[in-house]
């Protein structure tokens, strides 16, 4: 087995008396999808900002390729290759869709520091920008506001900036909440492609039992800020403790 | 705001080419002591309202300390010319000294305080434009308190300097105007905000540019891409103080006179924010637009009631109504009209029509 790119120890965060996250020790390796599960309010969004670093832990590290990120801000976190995509959409909504994935690519590229440069002049830049824009059908909208998009389209985006971000470590947070059935596949075949390549960790949070039946490789349970569950996919739902406070409620709803 | 440009956007491109046009040949074309002087007004305003709007317009930034900055290089020239006599090398120390004293300032209120929310950032730099009010009056034997500082240009901007003589050994006109050293002066100032004015624009358009709107945009999210957003602010705060500081030579060296009232008082930072507001924030044309409307205002709006007032003479009320000491009250209704008619600005208004055409 490869070695794990992400790990978390002993991860923890506080907020007053409220544990939201608990001591959460895990290991994540290139080429596994794991999608992580939980009720409403297990800690499953504050796990993933305590990753990426919208949140600094109260207690534990977060380590990535052995490198301890645990102190860094999210830009710099980014930058070594954490990517992460938000549950609310959570774009630039006055820039068009195309400066949109082109902020992303540029960061990733280093050229975000240069400030005498024409950005038309940088080709390679536009170049890898509109390889993003047709991976993910949006050459169409190119030159429209973010803002101006469908729902769909706009979830769509998210994911082609956390692509366009080129990360070692992707990280979705629901990326089909709120579309229509006949869209979310766009979204779940760009998850899939991504998969692909197995140099990639994929973390995933979903709710939709048939997205995580179709592209989990392993899951993990969150409850109460705790991981009490963590395994292959069929190991897992029919384990007894996590049909107890998850699966019983959610397949029902879903 | 679509990147295919509309007919605003060539309107508004339109207008600042023929701004841009009557500003060079102004001395040709206004050929009286006053227009030039609305004319060098109009040029230093464009670059440090510009470099404002790079703050407030492209990334979010609301600062009260830009006049400070402006001061800055203003006093810089003066002091510096006024202590080392009217010469090249007075402008230059000068110049570098104000931006100096304007790059450190900026990075001590920047990195102390660009991490916090935007009105305590603003509270910040108001208290820091105070204090550099009170110290220019205060220390009045380096600053010249209240009055301010007279002192010389350097000698090829003397108004008795000739450029060119004629075979009368006299200086040569050029359509009726004297090449001296006034026109010098002008030429000088209009070239200085020419190329301050398109480094900015050079700024915008960079990749920087679009990290700047992205900030301004959603700084959670520019962070989470990779854009150390502190250090971006930092960066466009530091190139903002530094430009305003050249201004601020530039106008010293045109004016002769740096005091409280042309380079420090909080009008002038009033002034800004109209400009920039009524122009159109996050364009850099709307700096000249802005910048045009309001000096031009500043000056003729009075000359002009005046005339209307004596046109009117005879009818009832109107020459009461338009009489020349009321000139603060209509450039108030023109103020509240065109923030109501162009509620981005005119730029950023013009720039949204015909883009459903």
């Amino acid at each position: 087995m490869s070695h794990p790119s992400l790990i978390t120890q002993d991860l923890t965060i506080r907020f007053g008396g409220h544990v939201a996250v608990n001591a959460v020790s895990c290991e994540f390796r290139p080429g596994e999808l794991t999608v992580i599960v939980g009720p409403n309010g297990a800690g499953k969004t504050t796990y993933f900002n305590l990753i990426s670093g919208q949140l600094m832990p109260s207690a534990g590290t977060v380590i990535k390729d052995g490198v301890d990120m645990t102190a860094m801000p999210p830009s710099t976190r980014a930058r070594h290759g954490v990517g992460r995509a938000f549950q609310l959409t959570n774009l630039f909504p006055q820039l068009s869709v195309l400066e949109n994935i082109r902020l992303a690519v540029q960061a990733r590229s280093g050229d975000g520091w240069r400030f005498l440069t024409r950005t038309s002049s940088l080709t390679e830049l536009s170049a890898r920008a509109e390889r993003y824009l047709e991976a993910t059908k949006l050459s169409a909208v190119a030159d429209v506001p973010a803002s101006t998009l469908s729902h769909g389209d706009q979830r769509k985006l998210e994911v082609a900036l956390l692509m366009a971000m080129e990360p070692d470590i992707y990280m979705f947070d629901e990326p089909t909440a709120g579309m229509s059935l006949d869209h979310a596949p766009d979204v779940l075949d760009l998850i899939a492609e991504i998969k692909h390549d197995k140099s990639k960790t994929i973390l995933l949070v979903e709710h939709k039992m048939d997205v995580v039946r179709a592209l989990a490789d392993r899951i993990i349970v969150l409850h109460n800020g705790e991981l009490i569950a963590d395994g292959a996919p069929d190991e897992v739902m029919s384990s007894q403790i996590v049909r107890d406070v998850y699966l019983g409620k959610s397949t029902e709803a879903a | 705001m679509t990147t295919t440009p509309t007919l605003g956007d060539r309107a508004v491109k339109l207008t600042v080419l023929v701004i841009a046009g009557l500003l060079l040949f102004a001395p040709f074309l206004f050929q009286d002591i006053r227009s030039l002087e609305v004319a060098a007004r109009i040029c230093v305003f464009i670059v440090l309202v510009a470099s404002y709007d790079l703050l407030i317009g492209y990334t979010g930034i609301v600062s009260f300390a830009h006049t400070m900055f402006f001061g800055f290089g203003a006093y810089g020239a003066a002091i510096s010319l006024k202590q080392m006599g009217p010469g090249w090398d007075a402008v230059i120390v000068g110049a570098i000294a104000g931006a100096l004293v304007s790059l450190v300032m900026a990075i001590a209120i920047g990195l102390l305080s660009l991490r916090v929310k935007a009105i305590f950032f603003a509270m910040i730099t108001l208290a820091a434009a105070s204090v550099a009010m009170v110290l220019a009056s205060q220390l009045s034997h380096f600053t010249g308190g209240e009055d301010g500082i007279t002192y010389k240009a350097p000698q090829l901007f003397k108004t008795a300097t000739k450029l060119m003589l004629n075979d009368e050994g006299k200086v040569m006109r050029v359509f009726g105007v004297k090449l001296n050293g006034k026109l010098a002066a002008y030429y000088f100032v209009f070239a200085s905000s020419l190329v301050l004015f398109l480094v900015m624009l050079r700024l915008v358009g960079s990749p920087v540019g679009t990290v700047l709107k992205a900030i301004r945009e959603n700084e959670a999210r520019a962070e989470a891409i990779g854009y150390r957003v502190v250090a971006y602010r930092t960066f466009v705060f530091c190139i903002a103080a530094i430009i305003a500081s050249l201004a601020g030579t530039v106008y010293a060296i045109w004016l002769k006179y740096t005091g409280p009232d042309t380079a420090l008082s909080f009008s002038i930072m009033i002034d800004i924010l109209l400009m920039v507001v009524i122009g159109g924030m996050g364009t850099m044309y709307g700096a000249v637009i802005g910048a045009v409307l309001l000096v031009l205002a500043q000056y003729y709006l009075r000359d002009l009631m005046g005339t209307a007032a004596e046109a009117v003479a005879d009818m009832p009320l109107l020459p009461f109504i338009l009489d020349p000491d009321r000139w603060l009250f209509w450039l108030g209704v023109i103020f509240i009209l065109l923030v109501y008619f162009f509620p981005k600005g005119i730029a950023g208004t013009l720039a949204q029509k015909g883009a459903r055409t």
